[in-house]
């Protein structure tokens, strides 16, 4: 097996914004193979806009992110696309095609991407979807599935391909909690028994606390990183109050206009 | 027999004794890129073997990806040596587990046929009547709630929302004028070509310019200004409603207590029997401009063509216009309108809306042409 230190995704100096307004700024960080990493924030913090720029759909306005060693912003056409072949993302609304079948969507980068023979393509497919416990719903639309059987199949989609780094914004978004615990028993389970490294975007406090190895906390008013750690070790030992007060669930009691 | 093939990190190790068995042995990474010449390596050892026992010996893998547990189940299921009892041995316990988890029972459940949904020609010709009956039940009820709805909120200023009206008349109106210009324009230059050939052959030339205001005026203005509003605005109406409905705004405005007929459509409908008789107007006077401008290529003097131009067309002619223009602006916005309100769940919801919302102003623009066509020969004769 492969050394668990490696480093797979690294982010150097980015900035990240619209035009001219930054977003964030000053976000250096690194994942090693096989960690469940989580990017924190608020509401409004960045966290999404920063997920758009690592996996390369937005370009930063300052910066560099290395996967597994490659450049992806200064890539050449060919380079990225073995770049991005590293990779899976499932999005925050699954964004499964809807014209497909769960299946469908899940042989659609093996039928565009992957070498492999037909025969296999079908049985690489049926194999991410049973991964993901969506066997029986293999042949339903999206439109049929549940907010959290939706979230699978893009999981399942997403590992289409045997990608080294899945990135995913927001999973437990809108689930009840059974669906979400269920959800974050699959990420632990590739990630400890697949050694699949995750870069996540959450603010779901339950879901962090079991699934994250570190997070970064990300701040909206500073434009940057203010913490970063293991999320029991920053909720009982920062010393900044926006942290303390996130992991601790402490409302903003001047923000919110309840003046007890 | 004994046969070996190293393909980057993998090693495929294929063995047939004794007679009748095969051993395959795997050592290394077996990927997405290692698996493909493992296939062929394989596929082309084992072809034609006359075999009753196939062992696989995993043991040897460092790794094995989705691609590779792929094939080590495809040699399970037997699809390479139908007939051989085949066994796979040796995967580290995780993997053989994930192995295990997926029988070919699962797999042949999977890829059982589902019936065809398969109705008798009664049965659809019903459903589709009955489907017919709905939509026209719909549009009747929707009829009423705007008759109902209309006057009451013309009249008070302050639920009207005339920005609301003035933003669609831009949107819907002044937005569209290049795209009329130019094809009303060429609309009038191609029929005037059209009809300069035959018309010579009696040396009537000059009456083209006739033609062109009448067909202008009465037919081709409202026609073309109210096809053109369907596709760019009828369209958006249902469009924007329709988004508004798969995004729960429309349940919003209801537990508000806002009705969405007086909320939202009113204000299009409204706006679009205004503009459309503007655009009739504007659209039959530049199809009149490009018909002239061939006029006068034919070498006639403009004096006499205006005075052809004005003893044709009447104020009857442009009654009649502008009474389709009416009718055809209130049919587009309101079809628009209402193939939003029926937008259903799912994500081609609103594209068929909006194809529905074209598709049904065109064919009722041309229903209605014709009702006029008709009613105004009965009248005039």
């Amino acid at each position: 097996m492969s050394d668990k230190d490696e480093i797979v995704v690294a982010v150097r100096n980015l900035k990240v914004g619209y035009g001219q307004n930054v977003i964030l700024q000053d976000i250096n960080f690194q994942v090693r193979e096989g960690e469940v990493f989580v990017i924190l924030g608020g509401s409004g913090s960045g966290k999404s806009t920063l997920l758009k720029n690592l996996i390369g759909l937005y370009t930063p306005l300052q910066g560099e992110v290395w996967i597994e060693g490659g450049n992806l912003l200064a890539a050449r056409d060919d380079e990225r696309r073995l770049l991005l072949r590293k990779f899976g993302v499932a999005y925050q609304s699954g964004a499964l095609f809807g014209s497909m079948t769960v299946l469908e969507n899940v042989l659609l980068p093996l039928d565009e991407l992957s070498p492999l023979p037909e025969p296999l393509k079908e049985l690489v497919a049926f194999g991410k979807i049973k991964l993901v416990g969506l066997a029986a719903a293999a042949q339903k639309f999206p439109s049929e599935l549940s907010g959290g059987m939706q979230k699978r199949a893009a999981i399942a989609r997403a590992m289409a391909l045997d990608p080294d780094i899945l990135f995913l914004d927001e999973p437990s978004a809108g689930l009840d909690p059974v669906t979400s615990a269920d959800l974050d028993l699959l990420i632990k389970e590739l990630a400890h028994r697949f050694g699949i490294t995750f870069v996540i975007v959450s603010h779901e406090l339950a879901s962090i606390y079991e699934i994250a190895d570190r997070v970064i906390m990300l701040d909206g008013q500073a434009r940057t990183i203010v913490a970063e750690g293991h999320p029991a070790e920053l909720r009982d030992h920062s010393t900044n109050p926006w942290v303390r007060r996130f992991f601790n669930r402490q409302p903003d009691a001047l923000a919110s206009g309840f003046h007890l | 027999m004994s046969d070996a093939k190293a393909q980057d990190d993998l090693d495929t190790n294929l063995q047939f004794e004794p007679p009748g068995s095969a051993r395959v042995t795997l050592r290394g990474r077996l990927n997405a890129e290692t698996t493909v010449p493992c296939w062929e390596h394989l596929e082309h050892g084992l072809q034609g073997a006359k075999l009753d026992k196939l062992e696989v010996d995993a043991s040897g893998l460092r790794v094995c990806d989705g691609a590779g547990l792929a094939l080590l189940r495809y040699l399970n299921m037997g699809r390479m040596t139908p007939g051989a009892s085949v066994s796979v041995s040796g995967l580290e316990a995780g993997l053989e587990q994930m192995f295990r988890a997926f029988t070919e029972e699962d797999y042949e459940a999977f890829h059982q046929p589902t019936p065809a949904k398969c109705h008798p020609l009664p049965e659809e010709v019903g459903g589709a009547m009955r489907q017919a009956a709905s939509d026209l039940r719909q549009q009747v009820e929707f009829l009423g709630s705007v008759a109902g709805s209309l006057l009451p909120t013309l009249l008070n200023r302050k639920r009207m929302r005339w920005r609301e009206v003035l933003r669609v008349f831009e949107s819907a109106g002044a937005n569209a004028v290049p795209i009329v210009s130019l094809v009303s324009i060429l609309v009038g230059m191609i029929i005037a070509f059209e009809a300069v050939q035959p018309l010579q052959q009696f040396g009537a030339q000059i009456f083209i310019v006739n033609m062109i205001g009448l067909v202008m005026v009465r037919e081709l203005g409202p026609l073309l200004a109210s096809v053109l509003l369907a596709g760019r605005s009828g369209s958006a109406f249902a469009a924007e409603i329709g988004t508004m409905k798969v995004n729960e705004e429309l349940d919003a405005l209801q537990t508000l207590g806002l009705d969405p007929i007086r909320f939202l459509v009113v204000q299009r409908i409204t706006a679009g029997i205004f503009l459309t008789p503007l655009l009739a107007f504007y659209a039959a006077f530049l199809g009149i401009v490009g018909g002239m401008f061939v006029a006068l290529g034919l070498g006639y003097p403009l004096q006499l063509i205006i005075h052809q131009l004005t003893s044709a067309v009447h104020l009857r002619d442009v009654v009649l216009g502008t009474s389709k223009a009416l009718v055809f602006g209130a049919i587009v916005s309101g079809v628009g309108c209402l193939r939003g309100l029926q937008t259903r769940e799912g994500p081609s919801a609103v594209g068929v809306s909006t194809t529905r919302a074209v598709v049904t102003s065109i064919v009722l623009i041309v229903i209605a042409d014709a009702i006029f066509s008709i009613l105004f020969f009965v009248l005039t004769r």
